[in-house]
């Protein structure tokens, strides 16, 4: 309980830092040419045709594996598409915790260089790796209250799973720029300190991909959007 | 030769019968064997599928295929000109050992565009990468089956969805080709001939090429679900037995082919009951025979006999064999009774008539009255003394009456004539029996008593008229006559001679016996005359 309240604490102070460290670099050179975007995701679900039954069989049931799920409005991250941004990264600390046969949060967006922590939350073992292009890599398999922590150094995106639990799955998108935020619950965004431009605003989600919106940023103003993104559905609600 | 046409007929309406019933019955036992087998085959179809799909469950519950293709479509879909070679490699290697652990023709991938990704297993080939799958899945509730075609092949396919965090990333198919071989292994498993239609086209079949392109224009276009049908000159009952999609799955079983067998034992029991029913038929003529035929033949037999005899008088026996015949018998008799009865009224009219005609005789001569009636009775004296058959006795009772009948046709001055008669005249005399007889023989009934009238003038000495007979040679009936006709003309008045006493008469018979008369007929004579001459009312007769 300790280490946790602890954890969280540094957490905070580095967002805080992180942050801090974002604006500086932005108000120092470019200040008063940046504009932001403000808009809203709109999640719309597509049911893709009658969904076949999922088992042949009642499914195992292993622990209570469907407890905690985040609203699918924050498996979605708006970004810049093809941002260029000279300078230097702010490095985070990420976490994925690997709870209930879940990677809590399913989705995270960081910067090159950050980091991700895996903490393993569940009363058995757990294993993360990854086979993608951008991180090819196999944390092992360690016990509850282990984590372990992996830099990610190449931009891209980054599915991670875990191979005792083949359900198990997570997304981490590494930025090469500042210029990405995961809406709130209620679809809202802000991407803030743009230059001005004309830019190409993308909403992801992992099942979707991008949705692409064409938007004009202009100094010391708000350009607003709204973004539609399609989830397919199967087997219910999102 | 009735009853066994009889029996043929019968065994001919029973063989149509049997064949009728016999094949009705066996296409019944085919629907219902089909039937059976198609719930059978659906529960283990059902369960099976269940099994397959469960199977590949477990096996595609694969971490490492799982991040293969999710990470392989979320690289491209972020960039489709990246291949990651290494993760469809990886892909293919898993499917490879699912494809060996699950009992399919193939092991396919496909991707969330419907699209094959890769594909393991026997007919591998026929799923290449990038190609759309259409599949039609199956209508019923909870199933998770369904045909899908690829190219001119075409697959029953299970699926098993892969999940990551409750979304489906991909389906895996385990694809069952829908071949030749595939009929042949649920034609040995259903033990029926099948047929797997699909869009109105045979896919395979265990059926004839031609028995196959008649069901496919009978029935496979239509959808039916049970049925008979006659194929390539063959009767079929068949059946669905299930349903994936718009491919369906048929069941035929030969009604002709089932019921050979039946045919055959039913054949060999009704011959063993032709054979049984012939015998049977033949016991049955025999004891008919027996029963029937033997009664009549004796009836017809005593009816032959009566006939030759002339005797209306003999009753058949009952014999008590069968009813029919008892009752014929009886009628018979009874018919007999009453001829019998007309019979004997004619003789008696007859009797009567020739008894008139004897008197008529009689009256023509004075001295002959009553003569015929006289020797009549004696003559039956004699014969009583004989202890002759009452039937001979008549005979010789009648032919005394009548023995001097041919003196009708003898001339009244000769026949009258008061003195001697010349030998001319005697000759015209000894006419009479000649004419009598001739008399006789016009009448049929009374020719038993011809040898009386004809000779009753023979003498054992040969010397009598009209034949010159001698001894044996006459007539028993006739020699009786005689002798009784020559004692009532001794002890007769005659125009010529006074009547003579019945001793004189007696020891004149005695002393022409063995000449004249025969001795035994004359000793029968003597013996019965005390009785005779009481019972006679003629004076002339009394002892003087």
């Amino acid at each position: 309980m300790q280490r946790k309240i602890d954890h969280s604490m540094r957490r905070g102070l580095l967002y805080a830092s992180a942050l801090g460290l974002s604006v500086a670099v932005l108000g120092a050179g470019q200040l008063p040419e940046t504009g932001r975007v403000i808009g809203r995701v709109r999640l719309t679900s597509r049911v893709p045709g009658k969904p076949l039954p999922s088992a042949a069989y009642p499914r195992r049931t292993v622990g209570d594996h469907d407890a905690p799920t985040l609203p699918e409005i924050r498996n979605v991250v708006v970004y810049i598409k093809d941002a260029m941004y000279r300078g230097a990264l702010p490095a985070t600390r990420a976490e994925l915790r690997q709870e209930h046969e879940t990677f809590i949060p399913h989705t995270v967006a960081i910067t090159r260089g950050s980091s991700v922590d895996f903490p393993n939350g569940d009363p058995f073992f757990h294993n993360v790796f990854s086979l993608s292009r951008a991180a090819n890599f196999n944390l092992g398999r360690y016990e509850r209250g282990q984590s372990r922590a992996r830099e990610f150094t190449k931009a891209g995106t980054i599915k991670v799973y875990c191979d005792i639990h083949s359900h198990m799955s997570a997304t981490i998108l590494v930025f090469d720029h500042p210029y990405f935020t995961i809406p709130g619950p209620d679809g809202s965004f802000e991407l803030p300190a743009i230059p001005a431009g004309q830019y190409t605003i993308v909403g992801w989600h992992e099942r979707v991909g991008e949705r692409l919106e064409r938007v004009r940023v202009e100094a010391g103003k708000a350009a607003s959007i709204e973004l539609t993104v399609p989830v397919p559905v199967d087997g219910g609600a999102p | 030769m009735v009853t066994f046409v009889t029996v043929a007929l019968l065994l001919a309406v029973v063989f149509i019968v049997v064949t009728v019933s016999v094949r009705n019955q066996v296409r019944q036992s085919v629907a219902s064997n089909l039937e059976s087998t198609q719930r059978l085959f659906a529960a283990v179809e059902t369960r099976r599928q269940r099994e397959l799909r469960a199977q590949a469950e477990t096996l595609a519950d694969n971490a490492t295929l799982k991040a293969a293709l999710d990470t392989y479509q979320t690289e491209t879909r972020a960039d489709r000109a990246t291949v990651r070679a290494d993760l469809l490699a990886t892909i293919d290697q898993v499917l490879g050992n699912v494809a060996a652990r699950v009992d399919s023709d193939a092991i396919v991938l496909v991707d969330t565009r419907q699209a094959t990704l890769a594909a393991a297993g026997r007919m591998a080939d026929r799923w290449p990468r990038s190609r759309p799958v259409a599949l039609v899945a199956s209508k019923a509730p909870d199933s998770f089956d369904g045909v899908a075609r690829m190219g001119d092949a075409v697959f029953r396919v299970v699926t098993v969805p892969l999940l990551l965090d409750d979304a489906t990333i991909g389906t895996l198919y385990v694809a069952t080709s829908l071949n030749q071989e595939y009929a042949q292994e649920l034609d040995h498993l259903a033990g029926h001939r099948i047929a797997i239609v699909g869009d109105g086209l045979v896919l395979a079949t265990t059926l004839t090429p031609r028995a196959s392109r008649q069901f496919e224009s009978a029935v496979a276009v239509e959808h039916q679900v049970d049925g008979t049908v006659a194929l390539d000159g063959e009767s079929y009952a068949f059946r669905r037995l299930v349903a994936v999609g718009d491919t369906v799955f048929y069941a035929l079983g030969s009604i002709d082919e089932s019921s050979q067998a039946a045919m055959r034992d039913a054949m060999r029991n009704l011959a063993f009951v032709g054979v049984f029913g012939i015998g049977l038929a033949a016991i049955g003529s025999f004891w008919l025979a027996r029963l029937l035929s033997e009664p009549i033949g004796a009836l017809s037999d005593s009816l032959a006999a009566m006939a030759a005899s002339r005797n209306v008088s003999a009753r058949l026996p009952v014999t008590g064999s069968s009813r029919e015949v008892d009752t014929l018998t009886e009628t018979f008799n009874a018919l007999m009774a009453s001829v019998g009865e007309a019979q004997a009224q004619t003789q008696s009219a007859y009797t009567g008539a020739i008894r008139a005609l004897a008197s008529a005789l009689d009256a023509r001569d004075p001295y002959t009255a009553g003569h015929s009636d006289r020797v009549s009775v004696l003559s039956v004296a004699i014969c009583r003394q004989l202890n002759l058959p009452p039937a001979d006795v008549e005979v010789v009772r009648l032919g005394a009456l009548l023995h001097d009948i041919g003196k009708i046709g003898i001339p009244d001055d000769v026949l009258r004539k008061p003195g001697a008669l010349t030998a001319a005249e005697f000759d015209i005399i000894k006419q009479h029996p000649v004419i009598g007889a001739r008399m006789l023989r016009s009448v049929a009934f009374l020719a038993p008593h011809i040898p009386i009238v004809e000779l009753h003038h023979e003498r054992p000495d040969g010397q009598g008229y009209p034949r010159g007979l001698r001894g044996d040679e006459i007539p028993l009936d006739a020699r009786i006559v005689h002798v009784a006709d020559a004692y009532d003309a001794m002890t007769s008045a005659r125009a010529y001679r006074s009547a003579r006493p019945p001793a004189e008469a007696l020891r004149e018979l005695w002393r022409c016996a063995g000449t004249h008369f025969h001795a035994d007929i004359v000793a029968a004579l003597a013996n019965s005359l005390p009785g005779v001459i009481s019972d006679t009312t003629h004076a002339e007769l009394e002892p003087v």
